[in-house]
């Protein structure tokens, strides 16, 4: 069903860039600013997009990203230099060349600025990422439920500012991320967990970046007036309700936020959990899907995904769910699932 | 009292005349319809001048007038009337990665020249400076602009809403060195996003020129034509504005159309909640009304092919109108747009069966009477005027959009500060007190912050406060 992808040129940028924004679930940022950026330094040339299992054993693989506010990134955009200067860090600690650069998480702004990484050093990217959806830590990834480290990590901030991070646990990294990304002003390019090739295709999260242009190619076409529930088919996804949203409460710090609606058709009230993203719907009380599945909450006029932060009452919703493409070992659920995000108490088997 | 509303569209251009004093199509006492004119104004002037009649009949007086003009639009799609437009950005060198202009269309980068000057400044998220501000580099820079060749300027900064010093600044050096060059400060016209904000100041002072010739030309053709009461003109979101104010903030009228049609349906049916289909010459847009007011675009809009954040309605656009329906190929295009309507709806019927579908517009009977699952699509009297009708119905706003700290003072005083205020700017772009209500509230929490930093935008709209005056 879906075409693996072999290059990005200026035409796959806008496909992947609507993928990237339903995989978000919600979050991950606009992803519009990426895709400027992308496309610009792009230009009239292509990045070569390889499955991890294609390069040598021993390749070094260097994923790279944004951290921090879409609303900082969204004032004062991240430079391609920036996300190129991250990688070289990283590989200068380990005295290595990186021999192609890795997404970490496939979901909003971070599925874009990895390949903006590429295109700057003229490598390829691994058709991949590590988390399936948009997660907002950086521990919430398939290589980390696999035990592999984060560090070393490179911050770069947009005066070129480069912290580097070695020696530490990735719940220290964490943490460091955090008071690094505010002194540099709220937002930072990164570029962290240097892997192999050869662990990468056992743990990484493999065809990411082709699932994400096949699904944005399908919601581009949805423009011509495909109904939601015809393009939930074609995409494979479900739809969990359909309604207008009747009740928003925000988010307070780490208490989810809570989204009602009720279902038009069955009557039944849906009921969301939302951080930065989408993590839980239950009907009538009862969970009906949850992370690390990929929920998307489409506005019907436009069938274009609406964000956490875009949510407003008298809005004509589909949530759409896309199961999770990546089969996460039981002991992840308590990382990805939403115990991941303290509603386990709902989710009790 | 008398109101008198026109709207523009692409095709055609509708006045219609109200009676204050009555609601709903009962008020309408007239309505008029004339092909829209290349210099727009001329067709404006005709349509009220077929109201005369009407007036006369009235034995009243014209209390307001309200436009909905694509003036502006127009001129951004054509790429005409608009002034050679420099933009200066203050922010940290890395922003030259999307430097000012970038995407935009090629007619309009020529008509503007597309210059873009980067300047060491701007803020950072917690207000503290990036670089400060060097004087003496400021005035070459604008010396520089001038010469190149810009006749307007926009200015932008990174995180301006927050400090606006640095744009400040800069609109004070260019009012002292060159006072006829107008400038657009990007605080002034656009919201958080740097490259939509920079954009709506760049679309704004490239109209600035323009936009004074047409306001002054349109305020001496209405005097000519005997009205002596105040104008105002549609803002995007439905509301209005001074007609001097759309001296300085033209760009805040696009998009005026689909939300005037939209609230003349709402006024015209009683409807709160429906789906609008308002088919007009060129061609058929379908949008939603929510609690009497066009929903908004959850997604950012683009306007003349340049990105922007602007409130837009949320409206779906099909490329067959009236026009297309008549002639050898009519039966066809009119299947099509039976087709496209019915696609339309089907989506917005997947949010909500019950919604009642509303046809307006000039070609509105062309919308067949059932659609699937809508037994009955509501065709209200005057539907072919239901854009004039809602610019004449047009309220007055005033909105609250900023970044604040939900510690600093408490979630309650800090919403209660901003409904306040909100409601403060409405009255003052002209509500009558009494009237004016908080229509909507988003406290959205900032994403990926630590902290309670959450944005807080307030609405507020009251009706507009009818000034008796002479003549």
């Amino acid at each position: 069903m879906v075409e693996p992808l072999l290059r990005i040129g200026r035409s796959e940028v806008t496909p992947i860039a609507a993928g990237a924004a339903f995989l978000g679930s919600g979050g991950g940022g606009d992803v519009s600013l990426g895709e400027q950026l992308l496309r610009r330094t792009i230009g009239d040339g292509a990045i070569e997009v390889v499955p991890a299992s294609a390069l040598s054993p021993s390749d070094l693989v260097i994923h790279a990203g944004v951290a921090g506010s879409p609303y900082v990134m969204e004032e004062c955009p991240p430079h391609g230099d920036h996300l190129g200067d991250a990688v070289q860090a990283v590989a200068d600690r380990l005295g290595a060349k990186a021999a192609a650069v890795g997404i970490v998480e496939i979901g909003g702004l971070n599925a874009l600025m990895p390949l903006v990484a590429a295109a700057t050093l003229g490598l390829p990217v691994v058709d991949g990422d590590l988390m399936g959806r948009a997660f907002p830590r950086l521990d919430q990834t398939s290589l980390a439920v696999a035990g592999r480290s984060i560090e070393p990590m490179a911050m770069v901030g947009s005066s070129g500012e480069t912290v580097l991070f070695t020696n530490c646990t990735n719940s220290q990294v964490g943490q460091l991320l955090w008071a690094n990304t505010q002194a540099l002003g709220g937002a930072a390019a990164v570029a962290l967990y240097p892997t192999s090739a050869a662990v990468l295709s056992h743990e990484g999260i493999p065809g990411s970046l082709s699932m994400s242009h096949f699904l944005g190619t399908e919601l581009v076409v949805a423009d011509g007036l495909r109904s939601p529930r015809e393009l939930a088919e074609r995409i494979g996804a479900d739809i969990q309700f359909e309604g207008r949203v009747d009740e928003i409460r925000p988010r307070a710090r780490e208490v989810p936020g809570t989204l009602t609606i009720e279902d038009h058709h069955t009557g039944q009230v849906a009921r969301v959990d939302f951080m930065d993203e989408y993590l839980s719907v239950a009907l009538d009380g009862q969970p009906t899907a949850a992370a690390p599945d990929i929920l998307a909450a489409m506005d019907v006029l436009s069938l274009r995904p609406v964000g956490t932060e875009r949510l407003r009452r008298g809005q004509l919703l589909a949530m759409f769910r896309l199961p999770a493409v990546y089969a996460w070992p039981s002991q992840a659920t308590g990382l990805v699932g939403p115990a991941g995000f303290g509603l386990g108490a709902l989710f009790d088997d | 009292m008398l109101r008198l509303g026109v709207d523009v569209g692409r095709t055609n251009t509708d006045a219609a005349l109200l009676d204050d004093r009555a609601t709903g199509a009962t008020s309408v006492l007239g309505v008029a319809k004339v092909r829209t004119t290349p210099d727009v104004s001329s067709g404006m002037v005709q349509a009220i001048a077929m109201l005369a009649a009407d007036i006369r009949r009235a034995g009243d007086h014209v209390r307001t007038v309200m436009l909905g003009t694509t003036h502006f639009s127009e001129a951004l799609q054509r790429a005409n009337h608009l002034t050679p437009t420099a933009a200066i950005r203050f922010g940290p060198p890395s922003t030259g990665s999307l430097p000012p202009f970038v995407d935009w269309p090629q007619a309009l980068l020529r008509a503007l020249g597309g210059r873009g000057y980067l300047c060491p400044g701007g803020h950072e998220f917690n207000g503290r400076t990036i670089a400060r501000l060097d004087p003496g580099r400021l005035r070459e820079v604008i010396t520089r602009v001038v010469s190149d060749g810009a006749e307007a300027i926009a200015v932008s900064a990174v995180f301006s809403p927050i400090d606006p010093e640095f744009e400040l600044r800069a609109a004070e050096v260019v009012h002292e060195r060159f006072p006829d060059v107008p400038v657009t400060l990007s605080h002034e016209v656009g919201r958080c996003g740097l490259l939509g904000r920079e954009n709506a100041a760049i679309l704004n002072a490239a109209l600035r020129n323009y936009a004074d010739e047409v306001v002054t030309d349109l305020q001496r053709r209405l005097r000519a034509a005997g009205l002596r009461a105040p104008v105002y003109l549609s803002q995007n979101d439905g509301t209005l504005m001074d007609i001097d104010y759309a001296r300085r903030y033209p760009v805040a009228t696009m998009g005026t159309g689909a939300a005037n049609a939209m609230r003349g349906a709402a006024f015209l049916t009683g409807l709160s909640s429906c789906a609008v289909i308002d088919v007009g010459g060129a061609s058929t847009s379908v949008g939603l009304l929510d609690a009497g007011y066009p929903s908004e675009a959850p997604h950012d809009v683009t306007v003349a092919g340049v990105r922007t954040n602007f409130r837009m309605p949320n409206v779906l656009s099909v490329g067959v109108g009236g026009a297309s329906a008549t002639g050898v190929r009519g039966s066809e295009a009119l299947a099509q747009l039976a087709k496209r309507c019915a696609d339309a709806v089907e989506r917005v019927r997947s949010g909500s069966d019950a919604l009642p579908v509303v046809a307006v517009g000039g070609a509105g009977h062309l919308v067949p009477d059932t659609l699937p699952g809508v037994p009955m699509v509501i065709r209200p009297q005057h539907s072919t005027a239901a854009n004039a009708i809602g610019a004449a119905v047009a309220q007055v706003g005033g909105e609250v959009d900023r970044l604040v700290s939900l510690e600093t003072g408490g979630r309650s005083r800090t919403l209660a500060d901003a409904h306040q205020e909100a409601i403060d700017r409405a009255v003052a772009a002209g509500a009558r007190p009494s009237s004016v209500s908080v229509v909507a509230t988003d406290e959205v929490p900032m994403t990926y912050q630590p902290g309670d930093a959450t944005r807080v935008r307030v609405k507020a709209v009251g009706e507009l406060s009818l000034r008796d005056r002479d003549g």
